[in-house]
């Protein structure tokens, strides 16, 4: 008798107290996430991804011939068919989506580092900075370089001068080799994340291996970078004529 | 107690699910070889604090005192890790203990770590073998499926991966890294992949196995050396392979 309503008003006071916080479990056939985070890991490979590689080894680099061999690459982008286009549907949207919902994700994770100091945990802080770090970055570039000052898709001859101006003060110097190294390493971790999580790159010894390949890339990238941008400070302001450049070619 | 012969444990408590957190400081005499847990049965035999103030014994979850039943997870010096497992004399003074920060708390360090079981169901971690009629013996696994699958059995649903993992939290709903393994677990398994589909299919949903960040805690911390990473990138492989599929061919 006397355990018998002991134990009645502890069943009572144990199961109503459900807790309102915690974790919600998985939520089966609801939502769009997966197709929006399978987006935005996609469009970091093409065409964001893609386009930086166009940007910083073919085109940047032909900066290293000179300002003739410069303003011709300009000249071809700028005279590529459609461009406008081009340059809205493959960089500037796909850019913009990825960046957003790149804060999203970011906002929405807890870096954990000081309990949990381990190198890939640190990636995953590194990557949600070098992204954040990289798009300051290109909407500052962007602005300057596309939307003010001399039209480059007009003045293609001009393109090496108008770079120069920027990348000959010091601190905007800096910020470019900043920009560049978050970028690159961004993409380059970024291929990595995207062959672990979509399952191209799975075992560990291949993904220890592909890491390595990841890195040589990184470094490729600001290697042929910092090459570029040394050039605009090494190499004379214009050619002699300024429309030779154009007209021969 | 002499000083230098002493372990200094100091332990958040909390007394009901809602109530606000403290701590408190124990000293107790080190003898070799103790851990957390046997500090913790020390502490109840003997529930008096540093202070020399009363308390009630510390509550906490534990069974086999082994590391093969799960249940006495906890933050050790901020660490996810299981308690009996963690020596005393392997770690920092001093020593810290503190529930699951991601898990209700029940009462001082036990915590109700329930939606890993909810996820395990939504995934259909199991081998369907129900039937009305005998359904006769399973096919052979053969050892080298063995081989693998052993590993990922080991789990004992500590959920020190989904603790220590950045993107489990309340705003993702991150399903965690123990319930995709065990769906890569059930998929490889010959009569388990009958529900293959229907795993897959569940884990594209909100807080599915798009919300993992690779920060790769969950497979430093898994106490079983469950290859955890690897679960994610071949079961993520799958799912891509399944929504691809699906998106040509529904």
């Amino acid at each position: 008798m006397a355990s018998a309503s002991s134990t009645a008003p502890r069943v009572t006071e144990g199961a109503p107290q459900t807790v309102a916080h915690g974790v919600a479990p998985l939520r089966t056939g609801q939502g769009t996430s997966f197709l929006l985070r399978r987006l935005h890991s996609l469009t970091g490979i093409v065409p964001v991804g893609a386009f930086l590689f166009e940007h910083i080894l073919i085109s940047n680099s032909t900066a290293i011939s000179g300002p003739e061999a410069y303003a011709r690459q300009v000249s071809f982008l700028a005279n590529l068919p459609l461009v406008f286009l081009l340059e809205l549907f493959g960089i500037w949207l796909p850019i913009a989506f990825h960046a957003l919902y790149g804060f999203y994700i970011w906002y929405r994770g807890d870096g954990n580092t000081i309990a949990y100091p381990w190198s890939g945990n640190w990636m995953y802080t590194v990557q949600r900075w070098t992204g954040g770090i990289a798009f300051a970055y290109i909407l500052w570039h962007t602005w300057t370089m596309r939307f003010t000052g001399v039209d480059l898709h007009a003045h293609p001859e001009m393109s090496f001068g108008k770079v120069r101006g920027e990348v000959f003060r010091t601190p905007l110097f800096l910020f470019y080799v900043a920009g560049l190294i978050a970028a690159s390493w961004h993409f380059a971790y970024g291929i990595w994340l995207f062959c672990a999580k979509w399952g191209i790159v799975s075992g560990e010894r291949a993904r220890k291996r592909f890491l390595a390949v990841c890195l040589g890339l990184f470094f490729v990238l600001t290697g042929a970078g910092l090459a570029s941008l040394t050039s605009f400070r090494s190499h004379p302001q214009q050619p002699a004529d300024p429309g030779t450049a154009v007209m021969n070619r | 107690m002499a000083n230098s012969k002493s372990v200094i444990i100091k332990i958040k408590r909390q007394n009901t699910p809602t109530s606000q957190s403290y701590w408190e400081e124990f000293e107790l005499a080190h003898h070799p070889g103790m851990n957390v847990i046997s500090s913790l049965m020390e502490i109840a035999a003997n529930p008096v604090t540093r202070e020399g103030k009363p308390t009630t014994p510390i509550t906490y979850d534990s069974n086999c005192l082994e590391e093969v039943c799960g249940s006495c997870a906890m933050l050790v010096n901020g660490r996810a890790r299981m308690a009996c497992s963690a020596l005393i004399d392997n770690l920092e003074q001093p020593v810290k203990l503190e529930p699951f920060s991601k898990f209700p708390v029940v009462r001082d360090l036990a915590t109700d770590r329930s939606v890993l079981f909810e996820n395990l169901k939504a995934v259909k971690a199991w081998v369907p073998i129900d039937g009305s009629y005998d359904l006769g013996s399973g096919p052979r696994i053969s050892p080298q499926e063995q081989e693998q699958a052993y590993p990922l059995s080991r789990c004992i649903s500590c959920c020190c991966c989904m603790e220590a993992c950045p993107q489990f939290n309340e705003d993702t709903g991150f399903v965690g890294a123990a319930a995709i393994s065990q769906v890569r677990l059930f998929n490889t398994h010959p009569t388990g992949k009958e529900l293959k589909r229907e795993r897959l299919a569940a884990l594209m949903g909100d807080g599915g196995i798009q919300e993992c960040g690779y920060a790769q805690n969950c497979v430093e911390v898994c106490p079983k050396d469950i290859p955890l990473t690897r679960s994610i990138s071949e079961v993520g492989g799958e799912v891509m392979k399944q929504a691809l599929s699906d998106l040509f061919r529904r």
